[in-house]
């Protein structure tokens, strides 16, 4: 007992000191930062402090005659919404990256000034996506976009080019402001490196007779409201006077292939649609009446296919048929 | 010898240095039981620090509830709708402090249509100031980007400061917490309180416009604005959270423009494109009713957008617009 008694030492007794007061401060700190609520980050765990950024220069990007009106701004997943609010989870339900924005002005006319949006949107497909189910159904199809897909309208360019999809958004409508844009969009064509292929294969799975130009679209999950119709390629064709929506979707194999036309169509029965017979043209598939209008499902080798919403069955059958006859040129090789 | 004998404990010693640890072992559990905190941290709020947005609504008027104005001058639309209303003087007093709530989201110019029309809010404060003659209009919100790029890029600052109103940019300490009396989703959430603490009554001022998440954004998305924090969460019950918006704010009347309508691509737009010109504008004490109207400019039912369902079994408003008797009417 006696060496466990016995005295301290003055070196013993100062360590214990300092301990004793680091302990204090910490306890006082944890007292007073409890009272220390940071409103902002109210229902969500730690915010990512870091904005991720793209390797491309905005910036420098200004056309003759314009100057830089703000800073680059960088945008992730968690913060897209800071800039785009609502529109946010389109993107992000898309593989989205992030977002770079660059507000230019010119340096004369307060009133024209442009903001660039620049979406990494990590492969070819999700940037073709958010571009094409955004396009604006009236849009130009501009000549400035040889290997990639895009379009002007009164005050803006939009396209997307290998990972990226770019919006270009002019503040009036204007002739000096659209060069100016155009000039911006030439830079960013010619400088933004791109990883892998401009192609998109499925693309060519559609027969180009008929077809309205700009309407191939493609829907990576979801496609007219069944969640397991995913990566589904769409255009319309003008077949007889209306308007048809011709649908495709790639699968792993035929029997997923089939599996997933069986569910498509269980979805459709599920929700109120009627049986039709089939008078012709396919050995698997399925053709119903869906509140007025006609639904075609089928399945050819590893696709799903079909025709949605057509008001006339006659346009809708032919439109099917020639859709079927393109796949069987790629599943019977 | 000795030495290793004073290292030695009795039986005694032992038992009872077991003892005095167990019956402190046994007083720290016990205490730490005591203050133990099942539900965990609260945001550092007590129920007495939170504030109850007033009510700014007006007495009901039979016929005078809901005003429907074609044109295409936002100028005399508006005029006209307040007049069928029974003119600004019924909402506004002489001396009163009225909060202008436009939607002010985006950074964006205002020819796109993302953000309130600044020609109308500036005839709406020049209607408070000069007709009604109220001390003092702020117009105010709480942008979803940079706020005084907001207010600068859409034109709606410069065009409210020179009708005479105060622009109010959000601070921290303008924020504080309130939970919803019969809300699900608003409880201990900060919102945008300050500019209306000591205000008499309160306009909202919205365009009509597509709306990604939502399906349309009008005048109950309006005040999203209102909400502070990491609102972007509530994007996952967005239905759910504009009827709240509905049941938390009671303004004096909104006024819902759609002359110019953001058909596609909603909320941000970013093209002429998106627009389409509809000549209608709305004005009303029940802004549920007012949406109803407003969705049908966006080919849209009420069946279409829940959150006006939600509102109304909320009784925060009908979506039978009809019921209120609208009062139609055209400008040239």
């Amino acid at each position: 007992m006696g060496n466990i008694q016995k005295q301290a030492t003055h070196l013993e007794s100062t360590i214990s000191i300092c301990l004793l007061a680091f302990l204090f401060l910490i306890a006082a700190g944890l007292f007073i930062k409890q009272f220390d609520t940071d409103m902002s980050r109210f229902g969500l765990g730690q915010v990512a402090a870091a904005k991720s950024e793209t390797a491309f220069d905005l910036s420098s990007q200004a056309p003759v005659g314009f100057q830089t009106l703000s800073q680059t701004q960088n945008y992730n997943a968690e913060n897209l919404y800071e800039k785009i609010n609502g529109k946010a989870p389109l993107y992000t339900e898309s593989g989205f990256w992030n977002l770079s924005t660059q507000r230019f002005i010119n340096k004369t006319d307060q009133n024209l000034w442009m903001e660039v949006y620049l979406y990494d949107m990590a492969n070819i497909k999700n940037a073709f996506s958010v571009f094409s189910v955004q396009r604006r159904a009236e849009a130009d199809t501009a000549s400035l976009f040889p290997l990639s897909f895009g379009y002007r309208t009164g005050n803006g360019l939009y396209f997307a080019h290998g990972q990226y999809y770019v919006e270009i958004v002019g503040s009036v409508e204007s002739d000096e402001l659209n060069k100016a844009v155009e000039e911006v969009a030439r830079n960013m064509l010619s400088k933004l490196a791109v990883d892998g292929s401009h192609e998109i294969p499925e693309l060519n799975l559609f027969p180009r007779d008929d077809i309205v130009a700009g309407s191939k679209k493609l829907y990576l999950r979801g496609a007219f409201g069944f969640e397991e119709l995913t990566d589904t390629f769409a255009a319309r064709y003008k077949i007889d006077g209306e308007t048809i929506t011709v649908f495709v979707s790639k699968r792993p194999d035929v029997k997923d292939a089939e599996e997933l036309m069986a569910a498509y169509y269980d979805f459709l029965i599920e929700n109120g649609a009627k049986d039709k017979e089939i008078t012709s043209g396919f050995d698997n598939g399925k053709i119903v009446d869906f509140y007025g209008f006609t639904e075609i499902v089928f399945s050819n080798g590893e696709f799903v296919a079909g025709v949605h919403e057509a008001e006339e069955q006659g346009a809708a059958l032919k439109a099917a048929v020639m859709l079927n006859d393109k796949l069987s040129e790629v599943t019977r090789k | 010898m000795s030495r290793q004998k004073d290292n030695n404990l009795s039986r005694r010693q032992l038992l009872s240095q077991i003892g005095k640890a167990g019956v402190s072992i046994a007083a720290a559990g016990a205490v730490s039981h005591l203050f133990y905190d099942r539900e965990g941290p609260k945001p550092g709020v007590e129920a007495e620090d939170l504030i109850t947005l007033p009510d700014f609504s007006v007495p009901h008027k039979d016929g005078q509830a809901i005003s429907v104005v074609t044109g295409a001058d936002r100028v005399r639309t508006v005029d006209k709708a307040i007049e069928l209303l029974g003119g600004i003087e019924r909402f506004v007093k002489q001396g009163e402090t009225v909060v202008i709530k436009p939607n002010v989201a985006f950074a964006s110019s205002p020819m796109l249509g993302a953000t309130a029309s600044p020609e109308l809010i500036a005839e709406v404060v020049r209607l408070c100031l000069n007709k009604a003659g109220a001390k003092q209009v702020i117009v105010t919100d709480n942008p979803i980007n940079d706020p005084r790029s907001c207010f600068t890029l859409s034109g709606i600052g410069k065009a409210a400061e020179q009708a005479g109103a105060k622009v109010l940019l959000p601070k921290d300490h303008l924020f504080k917490p309130t939970t919803l009396k019969g809300g699900k989703l608003i409880e201990n959430w900060p919102i945008f309180f300050g500019p209306f603490e000591k205000a008499d009554k309160v306009i909202g001022i919205s365009p009509v416009k597509d709306h990604h998440r939502a399906g349309a954004s009008m005048s109950m998305k309006n005040f999203y604005g209102l909400l502070g924090g990491r609102r972007n969460i509530f994007h996952q019950n967005i239905n759910t959270i504009i009827a709240e918006l509905a049941m938390m704010v009671k303004p004096s009347f909104v006024i819902l423009d759609g002359t110019e309508v953001m058909l596609t691509n909603g909320p941000t737009g970013g093209s002429l494109s998106d627009l389409k010109r509809t000549n209608t504008l709305i004005a009303s004490t029940d802004m549920v009713a007012a949406d109803s109207y407003g969705c049908s400019l966006l080919d849209l039912t009420v069946s279409d957008l829940p959150y006006l369902s939600l509102a109304e079994k909320a009784e925060a408003g009908t979506t039978d617009y009809q019921s209120l008797k609208p009062i139609f009417a055209q400008v040239s």
